[in-house]
């Protein structure tokens, strides 16, 4: 499986470390409901099909990026940046 | 090979100038002394202000993509987005920089003792590098000049391409040792001398 990370390029995926489920969206500090926070932790779908994931380029830049991964072909079909330096990879990509 | 009072290479006993028997060496591996390595990282919104305070402090600015900024001993290597490796002579370069860059343009860390430079040079280095290392050699996609950060297994590497039959390999001092030990093994098939 091969990962093109916007800033070092295209690399084997042995250089990225899987940080979780890109769709899972934490909850507000304030709300208190413990369903909530532990639906956010340990609650996942498991989708067959495209799948956006985040990962880090542990052995490159060290940055995070999401990724589009289809699960049963293992095909990526998109590597976005996140994080303050996302509008600065994005430019200088084009 | 590399022993100054404060600071002993790992690879002092490993990196000895030798020259196989039987087999004209194709590769040159050595160590190079590395006698201020500093990181410097800016601030998504201060990235032109820590190029001006490099630039101030060494003489040079960072190149733009992933191509070293070399200018005299200074060496500037993009390590990700607003992230670079200085390399001088000088042995107080990361007082200076930390000095024209304070904590509200980035952080500066230095890494002299944490990293060792091994050199591999000769018309196969880039052929033992690839034995190893997953990324494309090819001048065409990795021009020289340029740095690439990757890893070996787990040893990460950063690397710039000195010349064409040339690297220069920043490694972790902690397994500075591992690397020697593969790049050595890697380099028998064509043979090696150690300069």
């Amino acid at each position: 499986m091969r990962i093109t990370c916007p800033w070092c390029g295209e690399r084997d995926h042995q250089e990225f470390t899987y940080r979780g489920d890109a769709a899972a969206k934490r909850p507000a500090m304030s709300d208190e409901s413990i369903e909530a926070h532990q639906a956010y932790v340990y609650d996942r779908e498991n989708p067959d099909g495209a799948h956006r994931e985040l990962w880090n380029h542990t052995g490159g830049c060290r940055k995070h990026l999401v990724v589009t991964r289809n699960t049963l072909t293992h095909q990526i079909t998109l590597c976005e940046p996140i994080g303050p330096w996302a509008k600065r990879l994005k430019a200088a990509a084009k | 090979m590399v022993n100054t009072p404060d600071k002993v290479s790992p690879l002092a006993d490993l990196a000895m100038p030798n020259r196989p028997a039987g087999r004209q060496p194709q590769v040159e591996l050595s160590e190079r002394l590395c006698d201020s390595l500093v990181q410097v990282q800016a601030w998504p919104g201060t990235m032109a202000k820590v190029h001006k305070a490099i630039s101030d402090v060494t003489g040079t600015r960072p190149a733009k993509g992933h191509a070293a900024a070399l200018k005299g001993p200074v060496c500037i290597m993009p390590a990700g987005p607003g992230r670079y490796l200085i390399e001088d002579e000088t042995e107080n370069l990361e007082i200076r920089l930390r000095a024209a860059i304070g904590a509200h343009l980035g952080a500066v860390t230095g890494l002299t003792h944490g990293r060792v430079v091994v050199a591999i040079r000769g018309e196969k280095a880039a052929w033992v590098l690839a034995s190893g290392i997953a990324i494309n050699f090819d001048p065409s996609a990795f021009p020289v000049g340029d740095v690439r950060l990757t890893h070996h297994h787990d040893i990460g590497v950063t690397i710039h391409r000195t010349a064409e039959d040339a690297f220069d390999l920043y490694v972790f001092t902690s397994f500075a040792r591992g690397f020697w030990h593969w790049i050595s093994t890697a380099a028998e098939e064509v043979g090696y001398s150690v300069g």
